[in-house]
């Protein structure tokens, strides 16, 4: 035997010792992105320290093609291990294909979850099952141009009175200092279906309501004295008032951010993952405040909105299931926690260390804001996406003819959904 | 049947060439047509498993029930006419001026000024459009506020919304029309114009009675082909207002996607069917009518 042939047997050996027999890879399907992969990349090496030869890929996908590939696989028995998402997604998959995991079990034996509060729970269920780990907390928070504020003589707006005389200032008074009336109060976006109910969830939970539609019995608030408020202003301001671009009516999210990062708007959303990008100098270069919405009533207070929750879920037919359900608890470990907060901008435990981040990002990480959450009602009433759709329709038609009165507009708007939501609920 | 298969030997090479491509037609253009009528008929939340559950007409039943669907539908039928008849006629207009002897000087840079479009990725072309009829930086409104004109509510209302889509879309194709009008008018028999001058016609009884007997042709294949690209519109709505304001712009390709991206795969399908079905019959139908006309 030769002594290259020897060296080589004797490699060989070694690497049959040391690698271990149970190699196994886990595959992750989401929809975050570059980020989402530096994140699962990050979260993969940490685990790997406990679990050797256990490695973890990450693909990321369109949101679109995510749906489609997630109820193509999970139907046909070709699952990814885990899957990651916003929680209605998840349960759009489960509605779809049945093949969720149920992770009642998994999330009872976790003994370090004391951070996940009543509501991150709550989104978890659906159908009596937990479909997902809470892993990443989706915050919304008022953003407003500092050097506007200043440039108008303002304080960040407290109160709905406030931001009205704000927006009424950065539209009519030049915030921007290039001499043309090219300026407006808020960016907003209403375009897609979906999109406008986005928008009002944000004027309705920050003002601190609970529901903006239906709440858990059945019964349609919009015109509830409180909510009717809420409502009347934010229609107006997508009308009357003139407060938002004149083409926001067809602006879906990337037209509203064009109006922000492009220096057009003064107020704005600003949710946990726009963050990083517009603290970097070619984008808002940290020019802006981050505080809670604009409180609507002295007697309640305003809150920043949780408007979300992205979790793990396990197919029931995931190839590696056990260690599917393993690396999904420990997504809730300090360790990937810090990775998430590091690399998406967002997590659920508050004991993680934000030292690095920029004010505005603090803001978040910290959940300094009083936090309210979005009333997750499509996890209750089954039809409710078919209602929000015509809650849809019926505002944005009312936003492209703008009634003279809007209060009329309002009690007819809530007459119908409650004729809708009978309907829908005999089904 | 034995006669075919003589027919078909005698033939064989051109079969031989042919078959490659029949194939690949069955393949990528039969085959998907038929899986999409397929899934119509099952349930969403099982379209995509291996046996899916039947539901015979129930997703046609619902779509047709639908009274969003219903207007959509009279929606697309409405766009679709007027952008046929816009687009041919102003193809046929502007094929015809540049034929003409009217337009001799920089005939070719007008020829391809209007062609540009059509090889204009359509999706940068609506973008820009869409920036055109901003109302808060567009050069339409800029140039009306220049002349002291009030301003055009383009895409942010549902009375001119679709009119603005027209006018992109116009942009985008009717150079693509108006080549198939030049092509036909280049290889007409000019002796017959000759003739009809010599028997006393006008300019108008020549252009009706000898010229456009001759580009009947390109007329028929115009019109269907636009007939099918309006009644399938789709880009442009989803680039320039999608389906909005108030779903004045909602057509049934769109309708039916926003369907798909719900998951609601029986429905959106369903709704596509109905729509090949008209893409079908309208289509033939004037094909046949045209080429009956032209037999006369």
């Amino acid at each position: 035997m030769s002594i290259v042939s020897k060296i080589f047997g004797a490699v060989a050996l070694t690497a049959a010792a040391v690698v271990p027999v149970n190699a196994q890879q886990l595959t992750v399907w989401h929809d975050l992105g570059d980020n989402g992969i530096k994140w699962f990349e990050a979260m993969g090496a940490e685990y790997a320290k406990t679990r050797p030869g256990i490695t973890v890929r990450s693909l990321s996908f369109p949101t679109d093609q995510w749906f489609g590939r997630v109820i193509g696989a999970l139907n046909t028995d070709t699952a990814p291990d885990l899957i990651f998402n916003n929680y209605e997604r998840v349960i759009r998959i489960e509605t779809q294909t049945g093949k969720v995991e149920d992770l009642a079990p998994v999330l009872a034996g976790i003994a370090d979850k004391a951070f996940l509060g009543e509501d991150d729970l709550r989104v978890a269920g659906f159908r009596g099952k937990t479909i997902i780990l809470p892993i990443q907390r989706v915050q919304m928070g008022f953003g407003v141009r500092k050097s506007w504020l200043d440039k108008v003589g303002e304080k960040f707006p407290n109160t709905w009175e406030d931001a009205e005389r704000v927006a009424e200032a950065f539209r009519d008074r030049d915030p921007d200092g290039n001499g043309k009336a090219d300026t407006f109060g808020f960016a907003l976006e209403a375009a897609k279906p979906r999109d406008l109910i986005h928008m009002l969830d944000l004027f309705v939970f920050g003002s601190g309501l609970r529901h903006t539609l239906i709440d858990p019995q059945g019964a349609i608030v919009v015109d509830e004295p409180a909510h009717a408020k809420v409502l009347e202003e934010f229609l107006k301001t997508y009308s009357t008032y003139r407060f938002v671009a004149p083409d926001t009516i067809n602006h879906s999210f990337a037209e509203m951010y064009q109006v922000i990062e492009g220096g057009r708007a003064g107020m704005f959303r600003v949710g946990d993952w726009n963050v990083k990008k517009w603290d970097g100098a070619n984008v808002l270069a940290g020019d802006f405040l981050v505080g809670p919405w604009p409180k609507f009533a002295a007697d309640r207070d305003n809150a920043v909105v949780i408007a979300g929750m992205r979790g793990v879920a396990v197919p029931s037919n995931a190839p590696n299931k056990a260690l599917a359900i393993d690396f999904a608890k420990f997504m809730l470990s300090k360790a990937a926690q810090q990775a998430s907060l590091d690399n998406v901008g967002a997590a659920v435990r508050k004991d993680l260390d934000v030292s690095a981040l920029s004010p505005r990002a603090q803001y978040f990480a910290r959940a300094e804001g009083r936090l309210v959450a979005y009333d997750f009602p499509e996890s209750i009433h089954e039809f409710y996406p078919e209602l929000e759709a015509a809650y849809h329709r019926r505002l944005l038609a009312g936003i492209a003819n703008p009634p003279a009165d809007w209060k009329p507009f309002i009690a007819e708007t809530a007459k119908e959904m409650r004729d809708l939501a009978a309907k829908l609920a005999k089904k | 049947m034995s006669a075919a298969l003589g027919e078909i030997w005698r033939n064989r090479i051109f079969y031989l060439f042919a078959l490659p491509f029949a194939v690949l037609t069955i393949l990528f253009g039969v085959w998907p047509i038929v899986l999409s009528i397929e899934v119509s008929f099952t349930a969403s939340a099982t379209a995509l498993k291996p046996s899916p559950t039947w539901v015979g007409w129930a997703n046609y039943a619902t779509v047709l029930a639908d009274p969003l669907f219903v207007a959509s539908l009279g929606r697309t039928l409405v766009y679709t006419v007027l952008s046929v008849v816009a687009n041919v006629g102003v193809a046929l207009g502007l094929a015809v001026l540049f034929d003409s002897t009217l337009l001799k000087r920089g005939n070719l840079f007008f020829r391809l000024a209007v062609f540009l479009p059509v090889v204009t990725p359509d999706v940068a072309g609506y973008v820009v459009w869409r920036w055109l009829y901003d109302r808060s930086f567009g050069a339409f409104n800029a140039a009306l506020a220049g002349l002291g004109l009030p301003a055009f509510t383009g895409l942010s209302s549902p009375d001119t919304a679709t009119l603005s889509l027209l006018l992109a879309e116009l942009w985008h194709h009717t150079g693509f029309y108006m080549i198939i009008f030049l092509a036909n008018l280049a290889i007409r028999d000019r002796a017959l114009e000759e003739a009809a001058v010599i028997d006393g016609a006008d300019a108008w009884q020549r252009w009706r009675w000898v010229i456009l007997p001759q580009i009947r042709p390109a007329l028929i294949i115009n019109t269907v082909y636009a007939l099918i690209q309006f009644l399938k519109t789709f880009t442009v709505v989803v680039v320039m207002t999608k389906g909005g304001p108030n779903d004045a712009t909602n057509f049934v390709s769109y309708y039916a996607w926003q369907l798909f991206d719900q998951g609601r795969y029986g429905e959106a399908t369903a709704m596509a069917t109905v729509l090949f079905g008209l893409v079908v019959v309208l289509s033939l139908g004037v094909f046949v009518f045209g080429d009956r006309e032209a037999a006369r």
